[in-house]
């Protein structure tokens, strides 16, 4: 059974009389413990795709099933809800909180789940420790570069135990070393087993990937 | 627990933006300051007008007032004999609805005692005196029957009379003589003092802490502060029947028992029951038609209005700093939500990423009330800081029974007000960050 299955999925939006299809029948389906990347250039959909597998945004047709759960007419409080429980966000611009240090930020999610706070620590301390970060807990983002800020970004997605983890252009903004060794964390949370979707433009980011999905025009090619 | 992290990232956020919190909490501080100071100051009143109108005798006091003969009545003014005795005795016969009923000569004289010599005034009454003017006697007696029947030259005297003609502000002189006018009195009772609490912590302070020998000048000064309470302080009480013969020099037919035709310098009566004022009132007319024969030459003063004037002064009085409480609350409130909405479009980015990891609409929507709340709930507890500092300027400027009495219920009133305002103005910022889409927001630079 596939973790995420999407059939038949678009998304239009109309500006105007003009009619944008940013997805025209997407059909596509991931396997617990892949490695995907969905590849593309830019105006090519992958953005709203990624933000439909996030349960950040609602299809227009079509239906999603996230761990066997139809979320494509669920309501804002229940996307957020699969979205802190079943999903882990890596973005290209790190977004953590500035004024929360390293713990605090991993924390978020579980802030939001409810989960007491030693539990939280607990949790926290775990996930910064699978990112080698053990020794900054206690550092604000202005105080780390930006493969540490990607780090604790990856810490938060991975401590709520998701299904999967979504990564968009995560290596984006930094430099082609640091990219490398954020590459190799993914590898390294894949080979444990995590599900990882990466989103990118960049043909050698995806070629790190077991398997690649084109999108070009709202369509899988 | 989301609430007291919703409260730890409000005081986060306060300590982020110090200056600008600090501006924004000033509007709710000056509110809530002048809530309080309006309160106490509103208070301070309502509880000096209680004490000075208990101490005159209350709502139950009603005075009897000569009163010119209405013209239509000028033909036969002289049937009447005006306010006399006989008044004070149909009343005690006819009354019942009232309580005491004291006829009053007075007039001022100058008193001696050794070489001081001071002006007083001076009453000649009876016993009911004492309970319609609420007067206690501290030391010896008050005037008897006897004293009446006798013509006796024995007086009472007030606290203040004691501290002007004898050395001892707090001395006991019972059985000493004082030369009334050109009559010796023997004095067989003194008042208790009547101040209000404020006097009387000042006095006791100055007991415990003894000032220097006060010189001449100085002691007359503090001497010619008007109190509300002084005309009650200096009083000089003798029979009324001593009073008649000795100042009067009324050789009028037989004794004030017998019916006197005595013209009274004042009638005072205190009701039983204040649920049948009216009616006492009514009886009291009635009693006095009879003894002015028809001669409507008398009115009856009640307190009622008084305390209705009074009532409706404190009314106003709320009312109007209630108003300016109100404006600087509304500004402060206006200013946090102009604070808040700065604040989330300054966080759009920062909304986005907490809904991308899970956090409802209704969390964020929680999140901005909590910190507009935490803004100015600690506004208001400042507010509480700067109105204790504003009373002691209100006390050292309002007069002596008007100090400002800060309740616990003011407090209380004043903080839920703050909060209550940091709740609403919190409402419209949280709707705004709550609707935000999470992908807009995230997108948002």
């Amino acid at each position: 059974m596939s973790l995420i299955e999407l059939r038949d999925v678009r998304k239009i939006y109309r500006i105007g009389d003009i009619e944008i299809r940013a997805l025209d029948g997407v059909s596509l389906e991931i396997h617990e413990g892949e490695y995907i990347a969905i590849i593309g250039p830019s105006g090519s959909g992958k953005s709203t795709l990624m933000h439909v597998l996030g349960c950040l945004d609602r299809v227009t047709e079509g239906h999603v099933r996230i761990d066997d759960v139809d979320v494509s007419r669920a309501g804002s409080d229940r996307l957020a809800r699969t979205r802190n429980e079943k999903i882990g966000f890596v973005f290209q611009s790190f977004n953590l909180l500035p004024r929360l240090n390293v713990l605090e930020n991993v924390e978020l999610p579980l802030v939001y789940s409810g989960i007491g706070k030693s539990e939280r620590r607990r949790r926290a301390l775990e996930a910064v420790a699978a990112v080698g970060l053990s020794d900054r807990t206690g550092n604000r983002p202005n105080q780390l570069s930006g493969g540490q800020c990607q780090r604790v970004a990856i810490a938060r997605a991975l401590v709520n135990r998701p299904r999967i983890i979504l990564a968009d252009e995560p290596t984006g903004a930094l430099d082609s070393r640091t990219g490398r060794a954020i590459m190799d964390l993914f590898r390294e949370l894949s080979q444990r087993g995590h599900t990882v979707a990466l989103v990118t433009h960049d043909a050698n980011v995806a070629s790190e990937a077991a398997r690649q999905i084109v999108l070009r025009d709202g369509k899988i090619v | 627990m989301k609430i007291l992290m919703g409260i730890a990232e409000g005081f986060g956020e306060i300590r982020a933006h110090k200056f600008r919190s600090f501006l924004t909490m000033l509007g709710v501080v000056l509110g809530v300051a002048s809530l309080l100071a309006m309160f106490a100051l509103t208070a301070g009143i309502a509880k000096g007008y209680r004490e000075v109108m208990s101490q005159m005798g209350g709502l139950e006091r009603v005075k009897v007032r000569t009163e010119p003969v209405p013209s239509h009545q000028e033909s036969i003014r002289e049937l009447s004999p005006g306010r006399t005795y006989k008044d004070a005795q149909a009343l005690r016969r006819n009354a019942p609805l009232l309580s005491w009923i004291s006829p009053e000569l007075d007039t001022y004289l100058p008193v001696r005692r050794a070489d001081k010599t001071e002006s007083f005034q001076v009453i000649g009454v009876e016993e009911d005196y004492l309970h319609t003017e609420r007067h206690n006697v501290e030391h010896g007696r008050f005037l008897s029957d006897k004293d009446r029947w006798d013509h006796s030259r024995v007086c009472v005297i007030g606290r203040g009379v004691v501290e002007r003609l004898w050395d001892d502000p707090e001395g006991v002189p019972l059985g000493e003589s004082v030369r009334i006018g050109n009559e010796i009195f023997r004095v067989v009772g003194i008042f208790q003092r009547y101040e209000s609490d404020q006097d009387k912590k000042r006095r006791e302070l100055k007991a415990k802490h003894p000032p220097p020998p006060p010189q001449a000048g100085t002691r007359s000064r503090s001497r010619s502060r008007w109190s509300t309470f002084r005309f009650k302080n200096d009083v000089v009480v003798v029979p009324i029947t001593t009073f008649s013969t000795v100042f009067k020099n009324t050789k009028q037919a037989g004794t004030p028992e017998e019916g006197s035709e005595l013209k009274l310098d004042d009638l005072n009566v205190q009701v039983a029951d204040l649920e049948m004022f009216e009616e006492a009132l009514a009886q009291i007319r009635q009693v006095l038609m009879v003894t002015h024969r028809g001669i409507e030459d008398f009115s009856v003063e009640t307190r009622q209005e008084m305390f209705d004037e009074m009532n409706t002064s404190l009314r106003n009085l709320h009312m109007s700093f209630g108003l300016i409480a109100g404006i600087s609350l509304l500004v402060g409130g206006i200013g946090i939500m102009n604070i808040m909405l700065a604040s989330i479009s300054e966080r759009i980015r920062e909304i986005g990423i907490r809904r991308a990891v899970g956090a409802r609409s209704a969390d964020i929507f929680g999140q901005i009330v909590i910190e507009s709340t935490v803004l100015a709930a600690l506004g208001g507890v400042f507010g509480l800081g700067a109105a204790l500092g504003l009373m002691r300027v209100l006390e050292a400027m309002s007069p002596v029974q008007n100090r400002p009495v800060v309740e616990p219920s003011a407090v209380i009133m004043s903080l839920t007000f703050a909060v209550g305002v940091g709740v609403l103005a919190g409402l419209y910022p949280a709707w705004r960050a709550a609707k935000l889409s999470p992908i807009e927001a995230l997108r948002y630079e």
